[in-house]
């Protein structure tokens, strides 16, 4: 293996691996954007959607449909949640609304350990998606889930790019995201913008479950957490609350998580997530915004 | 006299049959035995076994009669793999529910978390599963383990290595995430360079990391490929480190500790698990020996499956190494029980006969090795290692 193809090796690797944290992070972005809102829930729709796809892969649905159910089970959490614990103390304290979405989270979880126990299980990716690409006699090898994860991020991401900048509702989504409060005022539905922005921002989440779990090989009901961690230094990395500073600190992540490992001396190696966090505490303190600074202070 | 109502009758009689249904024979009251068990969280699938095998084993002494004529009670709590709620746990057995031993965990970091508690107790812990030969002298005189050290199964598996596979060159991969595979890479590394074998690399990864690809990169990248791989890893990770192994084309064997004897190897793992080794308690697959065997027909009665790992057996001979110690002790008093424990030689059990040296609270017991072969477990070796690096 040569050096030219063992850093071509690793930059795919940090590719598919940002793609998931990218995902992640802009589901949470929506939501933070347009209701300034912590949604610590947003790692347990991910796990509903991902136990919705392995239940049904399990009673012989094909991956590609159990995937889209997946997806929808998620959308449709995000949508209950939404109306039953976010709506009616959507004017109150920030403090009520963290309390309440910390909350949500434990519910979802512990509602996932009494219907399915806490034991991790099998996640049964179809043969295809296992196999894996060898390039250059061998050298470089990627799966096809890599692929798969890395061209959904961005067709998806292309169509939510359509969204919010050509559709009504997503320019009222920016709108209520830049000011709520004017945009009510030039006669914006806010009820109606907020659902969508909830129902949009768990359909990503329910994407991300399914390839996180498919990745992982496992579903388990407390899976959402590692992924909303790094979702969190992400998105803070790349500006909280904006859509395209997401998709920027996903990658970041994912390469430094990589580059660390695959080029660093070997005593720095058991310092990656130390470094990851000590470049996270930097960014709070000395640039806040982030790299695109939507909001110049974010309140957690 | 005293005049009962009809219901007031009948509820009586239910109750006193309920009753005597539940003690039965026993005119004392029970012998309560603390088991703290993660049946949450990342430790669920080595805990939860463990207890059905605790259990089993409670059931099994009190059919006999129980313990000094009383009966065994097993209290138990989840303790959520969580070290704040061990500790939380721990409070509750000692303070409140006045047991006079404690038996539990799979893996030492959770054991350091209720150390301290039952050394100031000054109550009797016998760990079934964790295994790192420091936590006697970590954590003072309470504590024994019921299965070998790490430094036996850790020499075990660089002697199959060399020996059996022909292993002279080898790559070390480390979850530096717990305390237990730290540890049983260090005396992995001494047992195997003191054997002669050459590590040509080591990296590291952390418990609940779930890409492996830049590790994996950099073995490819190696000037000289090694003639195997010793991961030592907890049982989610394993899985999955074999899959992405396999996904880039490396189909070395890979070698590792009892973190790996849980059914999700072969679940998460699928094919890729072929050409996997672990050192473990004992072999509980097809062609067992005639003590696993009874334990696991036993074991399939009381919970409807067969044992799941070795640490189901682990937890029945836990229970049944604190019953002899409490019925040789003559009472069920916290510190003549944990002398009794210190004294216990010879005693028989599915994983092995538990005999402690003087001093010594880590058992000298044997070793299996098991291998992965055509997406099946079987018995590769057992043994005892010729050399033991220091705890």
């Amino acid at each position: 293996m040569s050096q030219l193809e063992y850093i071509i090796q690793q930059i795919i690797n940090a590719v598919s691996l940002g793609s998931l944290y990218a995902l992640v992070a802009v589901g949470l972005s929506i939501v933070f954007g347009v209701l300034k809102l912590t949604n610590f829930a947003h790692g347990d729709v991910m796990m509903v959607g991902a136990f919705t796809t392995v239940l049904l892969i399990g009673i012989g649905m094909p991956f590609a449909p159990a995937m889209l159910c997946g997806i929808l089970a998620s959308a449709v959490a995000g949508f209950l949640i939404e109306r039953i614990a976010y709506r009616p103390i959507r004017n109150a304290p920030d403090v009520t609304r963290l309390l309440t979405s910390l909350a949500v989270t434990y519910i979802l979880e512990n509602l996932g350990i009494l219907l399915f126990t806490s034991s991790p299980r099998n996640f049964p990716l179809p043969d295809i998606l296992n196999t894996s690409w060898q390039l250059s006699g061998g050298a470089i090898t990627f799966t096809n889930i890599n692929v798969l994860t890395v061209a959904l991020t961005f067709v998806s991401l292309i169509g939510l790019g359509w969204f919010i900048t050509r559709t009504t509702i997503g320019l009222g989504m920016r709108a209520a995201a830049e000011d709520m409060q004017a945009a009510q005022l030039v006669g914006l539905n806010v009820n109606k913008v907020i659902i969508i922005a909830f129902i949009v921002a768990s359909a990503y989440a329910g994407l991300a479950g399914v390839l996180w779990a498919a990745q992982a090989g496992v579903v388990q009901p407390q899976m959402g957490f590692t992924p909303l961690l790094k979702a969190f230094v992400a998105a803070i990395i790349g500006g909280f609350g904006s859509i395209s500073g997401a998709l920027l600190g996903g990658y970041m992540l994912g390469a430094l998580e990589i580059f660390i490992v695959a080029f660093m001396p070997d005593v720095v190696v058991p310092y990656r997530d130390a470094i990851v966090f000590a470049l996270l505490i930097a960014f709070l303190l000395f640039r806040p915004g982030g790299l695109m600074q939507p909001n110049r202070e974010i309140k957690l | 006299m005293m005049k009962l109502s009809r219901r007031a009758a009948i509820g009586l009689g239910l109750g006193a049959a309920f009753a005597f249904s539940t003690v039965g024979a026993y005119a004392a009251d029970p012998i309560k035995i603390g088991f703290p068990a993660n049946v949450t969280g990342v430790q669920a699938s080595l805990d939860g076994p463990m207890l059905n095998g605790a259990k089993l084993a409670v059931a099994e002494i009190n059919a006999a009669g129980g313990v000094l004529g009383s009966p065994l009670e097993l209290v138990t709590y989840d303790s959520k793999s969580d070290a704040t709620v061990i500790s939380t746990v721990a409070s509750q057995l000692i303070d409140s529910d006045k047991v006079v031993g404690i038996i539990g965990f799979a893996d030492s970091d959770s054991v350091l978390s209720i150390g301290p508690q039952v050394d100031k107790a000054k109550i009797p812990f016998i760990t079934p599963g964790a295994t790192s030969p420091k936590l006697p002298s970590q954590l003072g005189d309470q504590v024994f383990l019921a299965a070998f050290g790490d430094n036996v199964q850790a020499a075990v598996g660089a002697e199959f290595a060399l020996n059996k596979l022909g292993a002279k060159t080898g790559y070390l991969l480390t979850d530096i995430g717990s305390e237990y595979t730290t540890l049983l890479s260090d005396y992995f590394v001494s047992a195997y360079e003191h054997g002669g074998g050459k590590l040509l690399g080591k990296d590291t990864y952390k418990i609940g990391d779930k890409n492996f690809t830049a590790q994996i990169a950099k073995i490819k990248a190696l000037p000289e490929q090694p003639a195997f791989i010793y991961a030592s890893s907890n049982a989610e990770e394993i899985g999955l480190i074999l899959k992405q192994l396999r996904q880039a084309g490396i189909n070395l064997p890979v070698v590792g500790g009892d973190g790996y004897d849980t059914p999700l190897l072969l679940e998460v793992g699928g094919a890729a698990a072929n050409d996997a080794y672990f050192t473990t308690h004992a072999f509980m697959g097809e062609g067992a020996s005639p003590a696993v065997q009874a334990f696991s027909d036993a074991y399939k009665k009381a919970t409807g499956n067969a044992p799941e790992n070795s640490f189901a057996a682990l937890g029945y001979d836990a229970v049944k190494l604190m019953a002899d110690a409490i019925k040789r002790a003559g009472a069920p008093e916290p510190a003549k029980i944990r002398d009794a424990i210190a004294a216990t030689s010879g005693l028989p059990g599915v994983t092995g006969t538990i005999t402690y040296r003087p001093g010594v609270a880590v058992p000298d017991k044997s070793v299996s090795v098991i291998g992965v072969k055509d997406g099946k477990l079987m018995l590769a070796s057992e043994a005892a290692p010729a050399f033991v690096p220091e705890p």
